[in-house]
């Protein structure tokens, strides 16, 4: 089930006035164990064995974790518990990949061998999900915390629905403790969770659908070079496409949640006004970086082991995280990419650090030739060159294969200048207003919050603006397209 | 901001939309247009589920706009008893979905196929499949939520007309804007905004507005001299033209194999839209050869005194009131051409 749907609209109304019911606190939050498994279901049924499966023996592995305390079978409990949930995940989301590169391995190597294509579909949410979990299990076997008694405050947590399907990716310290206790939204909660929800939806259905997948879908679908403008639009569009229809979900997956009562980590944080790529990293699908950063980059010895090892850590850390995204070689590109422009951005940092006299207040001092600029400009300037090169990557993000990918790339930066113009001047329009009003309203807002420019308003104001959000929605009317974010 | 400032911002918001609702659905309803139906991925998959049982008295049609327009079903749902099952796509080449019924091991029934030449002998690949292949790409995906989101939706649909996304829609309506578009880019022309509109049997009908107004029927009549339906460029032929043919064969020996029947229809067109279509894919190598190399039946409309008579106010669909008419000969002449038993028998107890 997705939130821009009609059976969402009521599925939300049905579980709000159930909830709101004077039934017992167990009695709800199994009301909501059950509308999270329909919610899931009605995408496809069997999958729910998946989750179920995934339930069940996390819950049963961090419980003999616990009480076990000889060290080798602790490990023992922990590798069951990794090896079901990255199982699965590899199964169903690299099976066919790796399968077809050792495919290419052996013909490569002269060896003739064809392997029938795997029919696997791709449990959705399957990689969101697991990533839950993961992270309970390994939390328990480092004694961070002790596991959770009841099994359905496990299960719950697990399946909630608002981070279900594509997060926000949350910890069990993030939602565990809300379960134990009745919740309820107090009005200004439900308020603002629907006005989230409407945010959410905005961004999703008329920015993200309505405006921005169409010229970025029909120009990454070609399969012949275009001209420079039409390239750079289509980037720039799926730039606005894919912040909106992922910062979107997260948007409306807080909104529902806090209608309920209870609260979802914030996801995203103006991911184009960032300044470098670990700024960037800080502010887009903040729950992935931080997993990344607690599960794996710092296990791997972070910082800790030399700056060799370091860029190391950060290249392994970004290319998994690219590979999470998708089983294909262009998102190995992409998180590669991520990883070299951290790790130029670490270096240029120790560089400055070393050359720190030079700077007073980031401000270079007057005695050098180096015209003097405004702290303000500069890192405007330094967030439109990050902007610039977020761009770059999504175009290994976006194409379908790494050819069409440097086709595009070719294309934008006018090596290739004889394709043909193919986007309508409304199209390109649409695209400049989008990119231009998201930059400065990531650029403005940096600093602050959605709600703290909410509250700041005149309530009429704010009510206003909330309604021509809605009307917008009605107006667009693409009522039941999936979330990218969905595929991984 | 206080508790009750967000309870007054929240039923401000909701008072401003439902005026809207309120306000946007009365200004088109006072403009006169009918009310129609978004002929979506969902209500295109909803009428694919009911493939199977198809019978001479409830075939299936695939195609272009052609047999959308000039096949009432209401006419032949008198006639027959039944309605025929309609999955042609406007604009579209009917070659993909006819791949997909013949691979579909399910589907034994009656098929009649509409042919338009300028779309049917299309190269694979080509724009004009790639509707029918996104159509194709979504059905298997049509979730249980997606199926109950469309019921909820005919509901409302049949009884807002602001819903209709072709007509009424945000982009829509932005599309319709005049701006120039750059020189060299290819853009869609629009149709009058008066043209037609959709029953939720997906029968395109045109709207009171369009037979009544010259100047609607020339707007059309521009979208398709645009779109290049007057040109007099020869269409394909060659080794493009023999794979073509070749894999309709494939696909309809198949079909026949399971003990189902396909029959082609060629569609009234009018002048001058039916000269250049003339010049441009000669029967005889077209139109002939099809039926002649996939050991098909069909029936061309040029054939059929009954069938030949109409004036397309487009040049290229029926008028809504010809409809009927058309539809009722073209059953007789089906039956008299397969033999096949369409009619209902005087005595039978169809309701």
């Amino acid at each position: 089930m997705v939130f821009n749907s009609y059976t969402f609209v009521l599925f939300f109304v049905l579980l709000l006035v159930l909830h709101n019911l004077p039934f017992s606190w167990k009695v709800k939050k199994i009301n909501l164990l059950i509308a999270s498994y329909l919610f899931y279901a009605l995408w496809n049924p069997p999958f729910i064995l998946l989750l179920w499966l995934s339930t069940v023996v996390d819950y049963f592995m961090a419980r003999q974790i616990a009480v076990t305390e000889e060290k080798l079978m602790r490990k023992l409990w922990l590798t069951v518990s990794l090896l079901l949930n990255l199982g699965m995940l590899s199964y169903f989301k690299y099976g066919g990949f790796l399968l077809e590169n050792f495919t290419a391995l052996l013909n490569s190597m002269g060896i003739a061998y064809q392997a029938a294509k795997p029919d696997i579909i791709l449990p959705v949410g399957i990689s969101f999900y697991t990533f839950v979990t993961l992270s309970y299990t390994i939390d328990v076997y480092r004694r961070k915390f002790a596991p959770e008694p009841s099994f359905l405050n496990f299960a719950l947590f697990v399946t909630y629905f608002p981070h279900l399907v594509a997060g926000p990716i949350v910890r069990p310290e993030d939602l565990i403790p809300q379960f134990k206790t009745p919740r309820k939204a107090t009005s200004e909660q439900m308020v603002w969770g629907l006005f989230l929800l409407t945010l959410g939806l905005f961004l999703k259905v008329v920015i993200a659908d309505g405006w921005m997948s169409e010229p970025a879908d029909f120009i990454f679908g070609l399969p012949f070079p275009v001209n420079p403008l039409d390239a750079w639009s289509a980037v720039l569009a799926f730039s606005a496409q894919i912040f909106c229809d992922f910062g979107g979900y997260s948007t409306c997956a807080i909104g529902v949640s806090l209608c309920l009562g209870f609260t979802l980590p914030e996801n995203f944080r103006y991911p184009y006004a960032a300044i470098g790529f670990s700024d960037f990293w800080r502010r887009w699908h903040i729950t992935l970086s931080t997993w990344l950063r607690d599960y794996l980059y710092i296990p791997l010895g972070g910082n800790r082991s030399g700056s060799f090892r370091t860029y190391v850590n950060l290249m392994i850390t970004m290319l998994l995280g690219g590979l999470w995204h998708g089983a294909s070689w262009n998102f190995v590109i992409w998180g590669g990419l991520h990883g070299i422009f951290l790790c130029i951005e670490r270096l240029f940092r120790s560089w400055s650090r070393k050359s720190a006299p030079m700077v007073a207040e980031g401000v270079i001092i007057q005695a050098t030739l180096i015209p003097v600029r405004s702290k303000n400009l500069s890192n405007f300037l330094l967030a439109l060159i990050t902007f610039l090169l977020v761009n770059i990557t999504w175009v290994f993000f976006r194409s379908p294969d790494f050819g069409s990918a440097m086709r595009m790339l070719l294309c934008m930066f006018g090596v290739i200048t004889q394709g043909p113009k193919m986007l309508s001047t409304p199209d390109m329009l649409k695209v400049a207003l989008v990119t231009i009003g998201l930059l400065s309203f990531h650029w403005s807002m940096r600093d602050k919050s959605v709600k703290s420019l909410f509250t700041s308003l005149p309530w009429w104001f704010s009510g206003t603006a909330w309604a021509v959000m809605l009307i917008l929605i009605i107006l667009t009317q693409k009522s039941t397209s999936s979330f990218i974010y969905f595929q991984f | 901001m206080k508790t009750s400032d967000y309870l007054k911002a929240g039923w401000l918001a909701f008072a401003l939309v439902l005026l809207f609702v309120i306000g946007w659905e009365s200004y088109w309803r006072s403009q006169g247009f009918d009310l129609s139906y978004n002929d979506d991925e969902s209500l295109w998959a909803f009428t694919r589920k009911r493939i199977y049982n198809t019978t001479p008295a409830r075939p299936v049609i695939i195609g272009s706009s052609r047999v959308k327009f000039d096949i009432d079903q209401t006419q032949w749902e008198q006639q027959t008893g039944e309605k025929p099952v309609q999955l042609a796509l406007v604009g579209t080449s009917p070659r993909p979905i006819l791949r997909d019924l013949a691979n579909d091991p399910e589907f034994k029934g009656t098929l009649l196929v509409g042919v338009v030449e300028g779309l049917f002998f299309s190269g694979e690949g080509s724009p004009m499949e790639i509707e029918a292949n996104k159509r194709l790409k979504a059905y298997p995906k049509w979730s249980l939520s997606q199926q109950a989101s469309f019921y909820m939706n005919q509901h409302l649909e049949s009884n807002l007309l602001f819903l209709d996304e072709e007509r009424f829609s945000l982009n829509s309506l932005l599309k319709r804007l005049p701006i120039e578009s750059r020189a060299g880019v290819f853009v869609f022309p629009n149709f009058p905004i008066r043209t037609g509109y959709t029953n939720p049997n997906r029968q395109e009908i045109f709207s009171k507005d369009f037979m009544a107004d010259t100047a609607v029927q020339h707007g059309v009549q521009y979208v398709w001299s645009y779109l290049g339906m007057l040109s007099n460029k020869k269409g394909v032929g060659g080794d493009t033209l023999s794979g073509i043919i070749h894999s309709v064969k494939v696909n309809v020996d198949k079909i026949n194999a399971r003990g189902g029947q396909v029959l082609f229809l060629k569609m009234p067109v009018s002048n001058p839209a039916l000269a250049a279509e003339q010049k441009s894919f000669p029967r005889k190598e077209y139109w002939d050869r099809l039926l002649l190399e996939t050991g098909s039946q069909g029936i061309h409309f040029e054939d059929y005194p009954e069938l030949s008579k109409y004036v397309c106010p487009d040049w290229s669909h029926l008028a809504p009131a010809d409809t009927k008419p058309f539809t009722a000969d073209l059953i007789k002449i089906i039956e008299a051409k397969t033999h096949w038993t369409l009619q209902k028998s005087p005595t039978s107890n169809h309701p």
